[in-house]
């Protein structure tokens, strides 16, 4: 039996996701998968392929949002909007991170996407071009 | 014979003894002295003769050798001369040329240490100027590093989380 490859298995899994199959129902398919092929290491960026996937079909973005404060819920909504326009997905599932280092602003991480508006990326900008 | 030759010597010694001479012992000494003459004649003269010409040509062949060695030293000496002069001639065109290349292997010397020179001015002039970069890159690097932990210092007391929000928010729209 070929061995699928961990593309072609995210590709699967989007499929299955975009047909409102069951997700623990997928989930323990890929699990047989990976067990299978002795790949169950590669559980966490399979998971990314997967996002990465439906990213790239427009379903759905699971966006990172780093931040030195919390984030009220209107910025959240902004950056909803900011990354459904952007990525030109149907649909944005945010994870808040915080974190002191970035100082101020925010950065916006998705599979396929990336922005950073953070004081400290903008420090380090300006390390480098001096 | 005798006797006539004493009747004659008799009969002269009347005239000859007129004056003084004894013609006897005159005849007598003029026989001795044929006598003597003759042997000198037949032995001695020919040996004597031959003897001084053997002299005579060994001092010619002695002095013709005297002039033959006197032409050789002429000859010598004005060769000598030439050779002496010869060798003058090419003592001074080595010395000459001596001094020519003495003058160039100087001439040659002072240009290449000249270059030399330049050459360590122009590369410790380019080690200056790197090394000068150097310090000015570090330089840079420090005052832009003290400038970002300065500004970061500031943002960190200044910025509220209201501020903050008003930062992300103008950062959505510059994005948007």
């Amino acid at each position: 039996m070929p061995v699928l490859s961990r593309r072609q298995l995210a590709a699967y899994a989007a499929d299955q996701l975009l047909a409102s199959q069951q997700v623990s129902a997928i989930a323990k398919e890929l699990a047989a998968v990976l067990v299978n092929s002795r790949r169950a290491n590669q559980a966490e960026l399979l998971a990314q392929d997967i996002a990465w996937e439906l990213e790239r079909r427009g379903a759905a973005a699971n966006a990172t949002v780093t931040a030195a404060h919390d984030l009220s819920e209107q910025l959240r909504k902004q950056i909803s909007a900011f990354v459904k326009k952007s990525a030109k997905v149907e649909r944005v599932i945010i994870n808040q991170n915080i974190d002191d280092s970035v100082i101020g602003g925010v950065r916006i991480d998705t599979a396929a996407h990336s922005w950073d508006k953070t004081l400290s990326r903008k420090l380090t900008d300006i390390r480098e071009v001096l | 014979m005798i006797l006539s030759m004493n009747n004659l010597a008799e009969a002269q010694s009347s005239g000859i003894s007129s004056l003084g001479i004894n013609l006897k012992s005159f005849v007598f000494q003029l026989i001795t002295f044929l006598i003597v003459l003759a042997i000198l004649r037949r032995w001695v003269f020919p040996k004597l003769v031959a003897t001084l010409e053997e002299r005579r040509k060994t001092l010619e062949e002695s002095l013709n050798q005297a002039r033959l060695t006197e032409e050789t030293l002429q000859k010598a000496e004005a060769k000598a001369g030439e050779i002496l002069q010869a060798a003058r001639a090419q003592a001074d065109a080595a010395l000459a040329e001596a001094h020519t290349k003495a003058e160039e292997i100087i001439a040659k010397g002072e240009t290449a240490a000249s270059e030399r020179g330049a050459r360590i001015i122009a590369e410790a002039e380019e080690r200056l100027g790197q090394e000068r970069q150097r310090l000015h890159s570090e330089l840079r690097g420090e005052l832009a590093e003290l400038v970002a932990a300065t500004t970061e210092k500031v943002l960190r007391q200044k910025l509220d989380e209201r501020e903050d929000r008003a930062l992300i928010e103008r950062s959505l729209k510059e994005l948007g």
